[in-house]
């Protein structure tokens, strides 16, 4: 007995457990070394450099100076132009992403529900088929369909429902619902698939109907599919460039495709890395309040 | 008087062309019974448990809870409730949002909803536990939580899925004994399911044996360890020696080795029966002792002795099997050695001449 209890004083012993502790890190920081190293050389370090050139200025030429810094660039994001097209990005994003959890969420659970594992697999298959080709190319494709003589266009003047779509609002949500639609199928997949129906069963043991169960069961326990979706669908659609810039209008100009405007014909480097940096901070801090509200089920 | 708790009428459930699960049961449990379903795993005990519950729904027969017809009626409109073999707790709620969860979803609210949360909580002995996340207990708390979630509803009849069948031994022992008093505390019928005949025993009035989908024998505990139909029951239901014979007269039986026994027999002389004769049942003794009038005797040979700690396990070999005695382990019980001659007796009412 007395050896028993000298045995497990050792084993409960602070300094050994915080050693252990220490070696399990030094251990995890050396397989993760070379993740480290890329990550610092080619996403850490060009971040610093984004956000200190937008306190930089410019030259009469355009040339971006590393020298007399100001918060110019940073007091232009308020001027109503940018705000505007950040608030139309902001919503835009926001119900692209409300788009693709309504039109994501019952076929993930479809897809999940599948009795085989053979159908589920091939389902899944099915929603990746789209990222074999180039992403550049699947946009392209949508331009013909939507075009005056696309066959989207046409069947909606046939019908009388619509007109030409391209370069309008409707097209560019059509391109990022599309675009972005497996983002969020993928992780609600792997969420519902992981329920245990037993719960679901137990539910409406308890007396809850369908649709309740659904409510107070399913639906909390697929929290971290919805949560891991939405970050993943709401993130690119915020900074989407290549979606408003192909299917958009002059009317549908993005932050993203102002950002790459000011880079490039507009030569305002500084002012490019101020809105890049704000659109960071803000993602950073939905991403932070997303995970901490659902960050209990993850 | 009133309605039997549940009945079921031929009931049959098949999964595709093929499965049979459940084939053609009759069934009737009493008000306030404690009826266990015995059988191995893929019987067709829990198929039923969970046509009951309306978790699944036959595929003929039908399903009466106190007098009324079940048919397609979905689980949240039966007045029963289940404790599943897995517990099944909700992994996003406290203990007590568990318990309340079938309270709330009938539309109880407020003070009465804490009360009888509360009052649940208390009987499963977890008072102080309601505000733990389910995932922070123990196995054997869990299945308190999962069995207050239950009863909390007042069912008219409590399902029981194997509910201890996670637990280690000295627990599962507890809670039987203890479900056993919670049972007669509320007063409703209980179903239990279960592989574990031990545990059926214990806690059961009646017990119904399944095997391969069919209802083989319902009867007491007693009853099934006693006079079990056939051979599968007495089989399954701890444990026996079986030795072929025929019936020769009315309570006479000819075994296999020649030796003639006297014997509980329910078929016409000439017909071939199993004698089923449970170990402890049996003495053992040296050879050329004389055995007493009412009692009948094998003659045999030690072929092995197991030492069991609470007791001896002696397999005798009587020429044609091997017949296995159970002497408890007492001081001054003379013991055998491999190769001693021996003579078995028993009382004639311990032979159960089976026919199937």
């Amino acid at each position: 007995m007395t050896q028993l209890a000298e045995y497990e004083k050792v084993e409960v012993n602070p300094e050994l457990e915080e050693k252990a502790e220490k070696e399990k890190a030094r251990r995890g920081l050396f397989t993760a070394l070379p993740a480290y190293v890329y990550l610092i050389a080619f996403f850490a370090i060009p971040l610093v450099l984004v956000f200190v050139f937008s306190f930089a200025s410019r030259s009469r030429t355009g040339t971006p100076v590393l020298a007399d810094w100001n918060l110019e660039s940073w007091a232009r994001l308020f001027d109503p132009l940018v705000a505007g097209l950040a608030w139309r990005s902001l919503w835009l994003a926001v119900v692209n992403t409300l788009l693709c959890l309504l039109i994501g969420y019952p076929f993930a659970y479809w897809i999940a529900t599948r009795q085989r594992s053979s159908t589920r697999n091939l389902l899944l298959v099915l929603v990746l088929i789209p990222f074999w080709s180039n992403f550049l190319v699947r946009t392209y494709a949508w331009r013909t369909l939507l075009d005056v003589d696309g066959f989207v266009t046409q069947f909606g003047e046939a019908t009388g429902l619509w007109g030409q779509l391209l370069f309008t609002l409707p097209a560019v949500f059509i391109g990022l619902l599309y675009g972005y639609l497996p983002f969020m199928v993928l992780p609600l997949f792997a969420a519902i698939e992981r329920i245990d129906w037993n719960l679901v069963e137990a539910a409406r043991d308890l007396y809850a109907s369908g649709s309740d169960a659904f409510r107070r069961v399913t639906l909390p326990l697929s929290r971290p599919g919805i949560v891991a979706g939405s970050i993943l669908v709401f993130i690119p659609s915020l900074g989407a460039y290549v979606t408003p810039d192909i299917l958009g209008g002059p009317n549908t100009t993005l932050i993203g495709e102002y950002i790459v405007t000011q880079f490039g014909a507009a030569r305002n480097w500084p002012f490019g890395a101020a809105v890049s940096s704000a659109i960071l901070i803000v993602m950073l801090i939905a991403t932070i309040y997303y995970f901490r509200s659902g960050g209990r089920t993850l | 008087m009133s309605a039997p708790a549940v009945t079921l009428s031929n009931v049959t459930k098949r999964f595709g062309e093929e499965v049979v699960a459940v084939d053609e049961i009759d069934l009737e449990i009493g008000d306030g019974e404690f009826f266990s379903l015995l059988g191995p795993s893929g019987c067709g005990k829990t198929t039923t448990l969970r046509m009951i519950a309306g978790l699944e729904f036959p595929t003929e027969g039908s399903v009466r809870i106190f007098g009324e017809e079940m048919g397609i009626r979905p689980p949240n409109k039966r007045p029963v409730n289940t404790v599943f073999q897995s517990y099944a707790l909700f992994p996003h709620m406290s203990v007590f949002d568990n318990v309340a969860f079938g309270l709330r979803m009938s539309g109880i609210e407020g003070s009465e909803v804490d009360r009888r949360v509360n009052e649940a909580i208390e009987l499963v002995r977890l008072s102080g536990m309601g505000k733990r996340s389910s995932r922070q207990l123990s196995g054997g708390q869990q299945q308190r939580v999962a069995l207050a979630r239950a009863l909390v509803n007042r069912p008219k009849v409590l399902l029981l899925d194997e509910p201890l069948g996670a637990l280690d031994l000295k627990l599962r022992q507890a809670m039987q004994l203890e479900l056993k008093d919670i049972q007669q505390e509320v007063g409703i019928t209980f179903i239990y399911v279960t592989h574990d005949q031990q545990e059926a025993l214990t806690m059961s009035d009646r017990i119904g044996v399944m095997s391969r989908g069919k209802l083989l024998q319902v009867g007491p505990s007693e009853e099934i360890y006693e006079s079990p139909a056939n051979r599968f029951v007495a089989e399954f239901i701890g444990e026996t020696n079986f030795i072929e014979g025929e019936v020769t007269a009315p309570g006479e039986v000819k075994l296999s080795n020649g030796t003639l026994v006297k014997a509980r027999t329910h078929s016409e002389p000439g017909s071939a029966v199993t004698l089923t004769l449970r170990p402890e049942k049996l003495n053992i003794n040296a050879p050329d002792t004389a055995v007493p009038p009412d009692r009948c005797s094998l003659e045999g040979k030690v072929h092995r002795r197991i030492y069991y700690g609470d007791a001896l396990f002696y397999e005798v070999d009587i020429g044609t099997v091997v017949v296995d005695v159970m002497v408890e382990n007492r001081p001054g019980v003379p013991r055998w050695s491999e190769g001693d001659e021996v003579v078995l007796d028993f009382h004639p009412e311990a032979a159960e001449a089976l026919t199937e």
